[in-house]
């Protein structure tokens, strides 16, 4: 099986993430070279988190990688499915120095278990 | 022969250095070398500084001007050739004068060429005379966000690596387990006696992190002085960052099976 390309003739790009999970929420962090906090745009459902991102400037390649012509990407877009839901309302998101960092805090929360 | 040496026979082959005559190659002219190597890991902190370093002496007067000067074959590695301006070259390279050598790749080191692969390279740093192996890399954190301005930490693989580092005020790391490609370089060339010390900046783990190897190219200049600013560096910063996306998705995806992970963990017998 070939590899899903990370690129779209769309002049989108996916950026690198990474989803961590932590005991009560999901840590995803996005890095968006290239790209301006107002130029985020966030979306949360119950279980996906989706990124859109507009570059300050588009980045172009005269002769990128199979294609062997001149392609230009203005943005980044991705859309990842989390392993659990969670509280899209309760999200919340920085951005710093190309990094955007999204804490999604999970539906079902830790129940204490009373010890008798 | 021997069935087990026939093994070791066949171990030595898996990985060959090939060293190119061309043009301004010096052959066996080196002058005890010192050797930068930088191989995918985390953030790509090796692998963007070297490619600096070597763009840079390229430009250099012929004296000290670095050229390509080989590369590295094996069987193990990808079926992957690079092209770079209509030119077929081996994503993994080597350049060098007299003074430096320069180790770099391309493409991610599969987990199962590793050790082969810094066996043939230690045995090569031998043989050109290497008096000091500078293995660059990162050290995730996990606040890199917050960081402006990494820090470099060190391992020396002898007494007098270590020394020389405490000279130098680099910090060591004094306790932890490290992991890849640089970990087994430093035993290896241990073992042949050949003094190698690591230069580990904080990086993000799994993005490109040009921030992080221009610390460790400033580093590096307390061993090398090669008189590199890393201003250009750090402007292109967003660029190599993009340009750098599908390698660190590669080296990412190696990552467990080079035991990254055990990096986070604590020493049994820490003191």
């Amino acid at each position: 099986m070939i590899e899903k390309a990370t690129w779209g003739y769309d002049g989108n790009l996916e950026p690198l993430y990474e989803v961590e999970e932590r005991e009560d929420e999901f840590l995803v962090t996005f890095d968006l070279p290239r790209v301006r906090r107002e130029d985020v745009e966030v979306n949360t459902t119950k279980d996906t988190v989706e990124v859109v991102a507009r570059m300050s400037r588009a980045i172009c390649w005269e002769h990128w990688g199979s294609v062997q012509r001149k392609i230009t990407f203005q943005a980044f877009r991705k859309r990842i499915r989390l392993p659990e839901q969670v509280e899209p309302e309760k999200a919340s998101a920085i951005f710093k120095n190309g990094i955007l960092q999204i804490n999604l805090p999970k539906a079902r929360r830790k129940v204490v278990v009373p010890i008798t | 022969m021997s069935f087990f040496l026939i093994a070791m026979k066949k171990m030595e082959e898996l990985v060959r250095v090939v060293e190119e005559e061309g043009e301004g190659y010096k052959g066996e002219g080196y002058k005890n070398p010192i050797v930068v190597a930088g191989l995918p890991d985390v953030g790509l902190v090796g692998t963007i500084a070297v490619s600096y370093i070597v763009e840079k002496l390229e430009m250099r007067t012929e004296k000290e001007k670095c050229r390509e000067i080989g590369y590295i074959e094996s069987d193990l590695f990808p079926p992957v050739m690079v092209i770079h301006e209509g030119r077929l070259k081996s994503p993994f390279r080597i350049y060098g004068n007299e003074s430096v050598v320069v180790v770099l790749s391309e493409a991610a080191v599969p987990p199962n060429a590793v050790y082969p692969l810094t066996r043939a390279l230690a045995d090569w740093f031998k043989r050109i005379g290497a008096r000091l192996v500078i293995p660059i890399t990162g050290l995730p954190v996990a606040k890199r966000i917050e960081i402006s301005k990494p820090e470099v930490f060190a391992v020396g693989n002898s007494e007098e690596a270590v020394r020389w580092l405490k000279e130098k005020q680099v910090e060591v790391l004094e306790e932890g387990f490290i992991a890849g490609s640089y970990a087994l370089m430093l035993r290896e060339c241990g073992k042949r006696r050949t003094n190698a010390i690591s230069l580990l900046a904080q990086c993000f783990p799994v993005y490109p992190d040009p921030g992080a190897a221009a610390s460790a190219i400033e580093s590096l200049e307390q061993f090398l002085n090669l008189g590199i600013d890393v201003g250009e560096l750090l402007e292109k910063g967003e660029e190599i960052k993009l340009k750098a996306r599908d390698l660190m998705r590669q080296t990412a995806l190696s990552a467990p099976e080079m035991q990254k992970g055990v990096e986070q963990d604590i020493p049994i017998m820490y003191r």
